[in-house]
C-alpha cells in the first residue's frame, strides 16, 4: 500500500472494465444496485436475466451512455465516472500527503496492519480537513492533477469500446462506407483513403462488399447489424460491448450474426454480451453473469453457470428459457 | 350572348391596361414586389439562423452554467415572439425603436431604412417560429443515431452536425418551407408602417385608377406566382435529399 501508483497498474494490467459499486436510478425507479465487477482482456462475458433486470444499463454504463447515479467505473487503469476527486480514496492514496502520513504512521506504530494503516490515515487526512488550512493548497493542487491524470476524456477512452446496438443505429444520412470512415477519418486516426480500404476489407470479410455504396435503409436486418459491427471494428477497439445484438432480428437473420460474433471471439477480441441466445452463452462465453433485481445474482464459468446453478431466480430463470 | 361576353373581356383588358400598363404602373408593382422579396428573403435568412442557433442551445446538453442562461433566455424569446401578433412587434419595432434611434442618432438615417427594419423583425418573428419547427424535426430523429456517434467516440457537437441535423433538416424541409410561405404573405402588413410593398401598391394604385378589384387580383397573382417557386424549390430540395430514402 505504500505506492499507490503502483496498486493502479498492477490491479489493471490484464484487467480491462473495473465496475465498483454501481448504482443507477431513472427517476424514483432503481435499475442498479450495487453492480461490481471486472471484465479481463480476452473475456468472453454473457449477461443474462430477465427484462428490466437492468442487464442492458448496465453495459450502457460502461461507454458511460448512461451516467451512474453512483460508483465508479474505470477502463485500462483510467477513472470514467466524475467523482469528487477530495473523496476519492484511489486518487488520496496516490498523493505525497497520504505517503507523507502512511510511512510516519508506520514508524510509529510497526506492528499496524497495511488494512488499518490505509484506514487510519484516510481518516485522517479526512478530519483535518486538509482542504480549509493553509498547507492544503499545495494538496489541493496535487490531487487535481492526479485526478486529471486518472480522469480520461470520455470521447477518447470510447474509442477504445466498441458498442453494437439492439437497432443497428447505422447513420441512415450517410452510405455504407460513409457509415464506417466517418469516425476513424473525422477523429484523424486514419486518412479516408487508409480508412476506406479497411472498409472494404472488412466488408469483404462478411460478404457485403458490393454494399458499399447503398444507404442503410436498403438492407436487411442482418446486413445491418454485420456492417454496424464491422463499423465499430474500424475503430479497432479493445472491447466490445453488445446490446441485446440479435433481438430485433428475423429469426433466419440470428445466424449471420452471431456467426460473425464467434469469429470476433475466436480472434481473441474481448467481448461483453447482453442476449437471450443461451446457445450463444454455452459455446462462447468464458463466464456468465446472472443479474437480477439490479445486482449481479451469480456469475460462473458456464459449465458450472448452466449445469449447476445455485441462486434460486438463475434456478426458476433457466427452467423458463432451457424448456 | 357573345356579344356579351365579348364585352366582358375587353372592360377586364381596359382595366388591366389601366391598373398595370398605364402610366408605367407595372413598375410600381415591381417596386412593391422588390421590398416584399427583400424583406422576406432576408427574414428568411435571419430567422434561419436565430431559429438553429436557439434550438442547438436548447437541444444541447445542459453541462454548464452559460448553456443553462443562453437556454432561459432563448425560451423566453420564443414565448414572447409567438405570444404577440407580429403587427405589435413590428410597430414597437418601427415607431419605439426605429424612429426614436432617428430622431437621437448623429447620423442621418435614411426613411427608406424601414424595409430593413422591417426585415429585421420579421426574422426575429420568423426565428421563435423556425426554431420550434427545428426542435421538432431534431426531436423526431431516434436518439440511436446519437448514441451511435457517442459510442465511436465522437463528440456531440460532431455527431449533433454531421449525423443529426441533417437528419432533422430533412424531416423538417416542409415544416420549414410552410413557414417561408407563411412570412411571405405575412409581410403583407408592412404598409401599416407605411413601407411600400406590395399590398401598400395595392391600394395606391387603386386609389389612382379608381378600379376596385383589378389591382387585388394583380398583386394575388403576384404573390402566388412567388409561392409557386418555394413550392418548386422544395420540391427540388426534398428530391435531393431523399438519397438514402427505401427506394
Amino acid at each position: 500500500m505504500s505506492n499507490g501508483t503502483e496498486i493502479i497498474k498492477n490491479k489493471d494490467k490484464d484487467r480491462l472494465i473495473a465496475v465498483k459499486g454501481l448504482y443507477k436510478t431513472f427517476g424514483k425507479l432503481e435499475v442498479l444496485k450495487g453492480v461490481s465487477t471486472e471484465i479481463k482482456k480476452g473475456e468472453k462475458v454473457v449477461i443474462l436475466g430477465p427484462s428490466g433486470s437492468g442487464k442492458s444499463t448496465l453495459l450502457r454504463c460502461m461507454n458511460l451512455l448512461e451516467t451512474p447515479t453512483y460508483g465508479e467505473i474505470w477502463f485500462e487503469g483510467k477513472l470514467l465516472t466524475p467523482v469528487d476527486p477530495y473523496l476519492h480514496f484511489d486518487i488520496i492514496r496516490l498523493s505525497k500527503t497520504y505517503k507523507k502520513l502512511y510511512e510516519e504512521l508506520k514508524a510509529r506504530n510497526p506492528v499496524i496492519t497495511d488494512e488499518d494503516a490505509d484506514k487510519t490515515v484516510i481518516k485522517d487526512i479526512k478530519e483535518h480537513d486538509l482542504l480549509r488550512r493553509s498547507e492544503g493548497a499545495e494538496y489541493k493542487k496535487e490531487i487535481k492533477t492526479l485526478y486529471k491524470k486518472y480522469f480520461q476524456n470520455v470521447n477518447l477512452t470510447r474509442q477504445k469500446i466498441g458498442m453494437v446496438f439492439q437497432h443497428f443505429n447505422l447513420f441512415n444520412n450517410l452510405t455504407v462506407m460513409g457509415n464506417m470512415t466517418l469516425a476513424p477519418v473525422q477523429l484523424k486516426l486514419k486518412t479516408k483513403a487508409e480508412a476506406e480500404e479497411k472498409a472494404l476489407t472488412l466488408l469483404k470479410r462478411i460478404g457485403l462488399e458490393d454494399k458499399e455504396n447503398v444507404y442503410p435503409s436498403t438492407l436487411s436486418g442482418g446486413q445491418k447489424q454485420r456492417i454496424a459491427i464491422i463499423r465499430s471494428l474500424m475503430m479497432e477497439p479493445d472491447v466490445m460491448l453488445f446490446d441485446e445484438p440479435t433481438s430485433a432480428l428475423d429469426p433466419e437473420m440470428v445466424g449471420e450474426v452471431l456467426g460473425l460474433m464467434k469469429e470476433l471471439a475466436d480472434d481473441g477480441m474481448t467481448m461483453v454480451v447482453v442476449t437471450h441466445e443461451i446457445g450463444f452463452a454455452k459455446e462462447v462465453a468464458s463466464r456468465v453473469l446472472f443479474v437480477d433485481d439490479g445486482k449481479i445474482k451469480e456469475e460462473n464459468e458456464p459449465k458450472e453457470f448452466f449445469g449447476n446453478p445455485k441462486d434460486p431466480r438463475l434456478k426458476d430463470f433457466l427452467s423458463k428459457v432451457l424448456v | 350572348m357573345g356579344l356579351k361576353m365579348g364585352n366582358f373581356f375587353s372592360s377586364i383588358w381596359t382595366d388591366f391596361y389601366d391598373c398595370f400598363i398605364k402610366y408605367d404602373y407595372y413598375m410600381m408593382y415591381l417596386k412593391g414586389l422588390r421590398n416584399t422579396i427583400i424583406i422576406s428573403l432576408l427574414a428568411c435568412i435571419i430567422g434561419l439562423l436565430i431559429g438553429i442557433v436557439i434550438t442547438c442551445v436548447r437541444i444541447a446538453p445542459k453541462n454548464n452554467v452559460l448553456i443553462r442562461i443562453a437556454d432561459t433566455i432563448g425560451r423566453l424569446y420564443v414565448t414572447i415572439i409567438r405570444g404577440t401578433p407580429v403587427v405589435l412587434q413590428l410597430f414597437i419595432g418601427y415607431f419605439v425603436v426605429f424612429v426614436s434611434l432617428k430622431s437621437t442618432s448623429v447620423f442621418a438615417i435614411k426613411d427608406t431604412a424601414g424595409v430593413w427594419v422591417a426585415a429585421l423583425v420579421f426574422g426575429i418573428n420568423s426565428g421563435a417560429y423556425m426554431s420550434e419547427i427545428l426542435r421538432g424535426g431534431i426531436m423526431s430523429v431516434d436518439k440511436g443515431q446519437m448514441e451511435a456517434g457517442r459510442s465511436l467516440g465522437l463528440s456531440w457537437t460532431h455527431t449533433f452536425f454531421r449525423i443529426v441535423l441533417p437528419q432533422a433538416l430533412k424531416i423538417a424541409i416542409p415544416t420549414m418551407f410552410n413557414e417561408f410561405i407563411t412570412l411571405v404573405k405575412e409581410t403583407s402588413v408592412a404598409g401599416y408602417v407605411g413601407i411600400i410593398d406590395l399590398m401598400k401598391i395595392q391600394k395606391y394604385i387603386t386609389t389612382q385608377s379608381a378600379k376596385l378589384y383589378m389591382p387585388l387580383i394583380i398583386i394575388a397573382v403576384i404573390y402566388l406566382i412567388v409561392v409557386l417557386f418555394l413550392q418548386f424549390l422544395q420540391k427540388r430540395i426534398e428530391k435531393k435529399l431523399s438519397a438514402g430514402d427505401n427506394k
